[in-house]
């Protein structure tokens, strides 16, 4: 059969199939038979336009039904309620709270550059939500806005060692880890963005009834701080200073505030509290060292007055080399001292002298110093000691000298810090400094600093930030700020 | 030998326990499950029903209830087709019943075991099916028309701006090329 009449043939054989007259189809060709079955097998052949069709509509039922089906209106492994924490730099946040905390990352919702728009952190049983700032959502955080009124609680099996971790990764303490009257120990330690952690280890089960029983008989127990020899306080014991100060306070005043500040930051892992720019011009600035607090302030041809500062941190090698990257100079590597420390010494661009240190110790930081302390060299250090015991009741703790009476090193307490003293000798030159001070009574406090010696600079004044200042100058050349908040710590 | 023929001629075994698990868990995959399986569901509805439309309407049906019910289905081993073609059993029964009549039920031939005949002759139109899309596509286009939508060679010549000499030359290469992969798979 030739092949156009071949393929008329099949077609005959395709119309009947389709029409289902196929049952009495001659199969007088082999070739034509087998492909008319092919054909007869088509003939359920779905259409394309159909299994597109449900196709369509069941992917829409599909999709529309999953969230009916499967979605937990609370969805599983979250609390009721978990904080929003909002950072600067958000990514930078994550890997501290791993660090600091042993926050495991759950998810993270990243722009391309890395800026995070969403992220969820998990500490135990919490969870953590947080993202970069986005202004024009009111998503601000704490650097921007200030600080932030809001505290997190955390509960830990270990309060200490939690602290330990914390501190280790760049958090400072804000209030030292102690046994509590409601029957926890903790403390508060703020991390390097702006927020503060009350960590907590429960050590006994007390009652409501019994805690406020402790909490009168604490209160009563407190007499006032500071070595006014006024009436009762109607204070209690802390009020007058603000969150996060303790009685002393170095203040550093320099020409380039905004460099010093950048460079504690990069050196010391300083943060940024505060910053205000006066009408003048004067800039004033607050950081925290971990615990500690250190005021910056200054501008454009003020009279200079650099700060001799002992600084304890974790790895005194690591940080003498940040501080000499950040633009500092040596004046004696780090090595082991006899007394118990490994310290180095630098100068920073503005004048400041830092000796930092690391305890042998396991401790932190000598017990009963902070991170930051000052440290005087002025010409006559007994009369110095004399003057602080007189104008502000400070108290001796330590002195070592010669027998001539060359004062090596001593500590003086003064309200619940520690100043450090050691008599001006190369390279250790008079530094005369300024001190914000924090006092219960300053009327008093400036009325006693004037008897004891000093030169009034500026009589007790309430100010607009929310302190009540009194400026006085010792004869050694310090500067004090005497200082008392008055109502809100509005700054 | 049927059941390993089902098998062998589908995706394998773990292959299509994780289609049907996402899709228990997210129905907006089963997508995936009714292209595995549409030719096969379609072919055995086909193959009893012999109205187009009603084939389309049962097709249809059976995948619908398909997807609500996903979450009852339980892997027990035998190819997730034989579920579908239970749901098709049961539908076209139903629809009998409410036709008020008996399904021809022609071209069954007889067996020992006529359930896996059965699936076997489905398997089969649904690999030619399948086929079918693997066409050229002028050829596959004559043949849909021709089978699917059931026009005659003046209808097609007319859609496909062909003559009518060339739309008959398209349906041979087009019959021969399927009956080659049909007899190249056994």
């Amino acid at each position: 059969m030739a092949e156009r009449s071949l393929i008329d043939h099949l077609d005959d054989a395709v119309t009947a199939i389709i029409a289902r007259r196929d049952a009495d189809l001659a199969a007088d060709d082999t070739d034509i038979a087998s492909l008319a079955q092919v054909a007869r097998e088509l003939r359920g052949l779905p259409g394309e336009s159909f299994k597109t069709k449900l196709r369509t509509e069941l992917i829409r039922r599909g999709t529309m039904s999953s969230p009916k089906m499967k979605v937990d209106p609370i969805p599983k492994g979250y609390p009721t309620v978990s904080a929003y924490l909002c950072f600067s730099d958000a990514p930078a946040a994550i890997e501290f709270y791993k660090k600091a905390f042993g926050a495991e990352e759950r998810m993270r919702l990243a722009e391309p550059s890395g800026k995070i728009g969403h992220a969820e952190l998990k500490i135990a049983d919490a969870v953590i939500m947080l993202s970069d700032e986005y202004p024009d959502y009111g998503a601000l955080s704490p650097q921007t806005l200030g600080g932030s009124p809001v505290k997190m609680h955390l509960w830990v099996d270990d309060v200490d060692a939690f602290a330990r971790q914390a501190l280790a990764a760049g958090a400072s303490m804000v209030r030292p880890i102690e046994d509590q009257f409601y029957g926890d120990r903790s403390g508060q330690i703020a991390d390097p963005f702006g927020y503060t952690w009350i960590v907590s280890t429960r050590k006994e089960d007390v009652s409501p009834e019994e805690m406020q029983k402790r909490m009168d008989a604490f209160a009563q127990q407190q007499p006032g701080e500071g070595a006014t020899q006024d009436e009762a306080p109607k204070q209690s014991s802390a009020t007058y200073k603000r969150e996060g100060f303790h009685t002393v306070t170095p203040y550093l005043t320099v020409e380039k505030a905004p460099e010093l500040i950048e460079f504690m930051k990069q050196a010391f892992g300083a943060t940024e509290i505060f910053r205000t720019t006066g009408s003048a011009g004067g800039l004033h600035a607050e950081l925290r060292i971990r615990e500690s607090m250190i005021m910056v302030g200054g501008g454009p041809g003020i009279k200079e007055m650099p700060t001799a500062i002992h600084l304890y941190v974790p790895d005194v090698d690591t940080v003498y080399e940040r501080a000499l990257q950040a633009g500092a100079t040596s004046l004696f590597g780090p090595a082991d001292q006899p007394y118990g420390e490994r310290s180095g010494a630098l100068v920073d661009p503005s004048g400041n002298h830092w000796y930092v240190a690391t305890t042998f110790d396991t401790s932190e930081w000598p017990e009963e110093l902070r991170t930051v302390t000052i440290y005087f060299h002025p010409i006559g250090a007994p009369r110095m000691i004399e003057f602080l015991k007189n104008a502000f009741g400070a108290e001796e703790l330590a002195r070592h000298q010669s027998d001539e009476g060359y004062v090596y090193h001593a500590k003086v307490r003064i309200g619940d810090s520690i100043v450090e003293m050691g008599e001006a000798r190369d390279p250790s030159q008079p530094m005369p400094t300024a001190i914000y001070l924090y006092v219960e009574d300053v009327d008093a406090m400036y009325e006693r600093s004037l008897k004891a010696g000093g030169t009034s600079v500026l009589p007790p004044t309430d100010q607009p930030y929310g302190d009540r200042n009194a400026w006085v100058n010792d004869p050694f050349g310090n500067v004090w700020y005497l200082a008392a908040t008055i109502g809100k710590t509005g700054q | 030998m049927a059941g390993a023929r089902l098998r062998l001629s589908r995706v394998n075994e773990s292959e299509e326990r994780l289609l049907i698990e996402a899709a228990q868990s997210d129905p907006g995959r089963f997508a995936e499950l009714y292209e595995q399986n549409f030719n096969c569901v379609y072919a055995y509805i086909a193959r009893r029903v012999h109205d187009r439309s009603e084939t389309q309407d049962l097709t249809s049906h059976v995948f619908h209830q398909a997807l609500a019910n996903l979450g009852k289905f339980k892997w027990r081993g035998t190819p997730f087709v034989a579920w579908l073609y239970r749901i098709a059993a049961n539908a076209i029964a139903d629809h009998a019943r409410r036709k008020g009549r008996k399904l021809a039920t022609d071209a069954v031939p007889a067996s020992d075991n006529p359930a896996a005949t059965d699936l076997e002759d489905c398997e089969r139109r649904a690999r030619l099916f399948n086929a079918v899309d693997k066409l050229p596509e002028d050829q596959r286009r004559v043949i849909v028309l021709r089978f699917a939508d059931e026009k005659s060679i003046r209808e097609i010549a007319d859609e496909i701006g062909r003559s009518e000499g060339a739309v008959k030359q398209l349906q041979f290469r087009g019959l021969e090329n399927l009956r080659a992969r049909l007899s190249d798979e056994f």
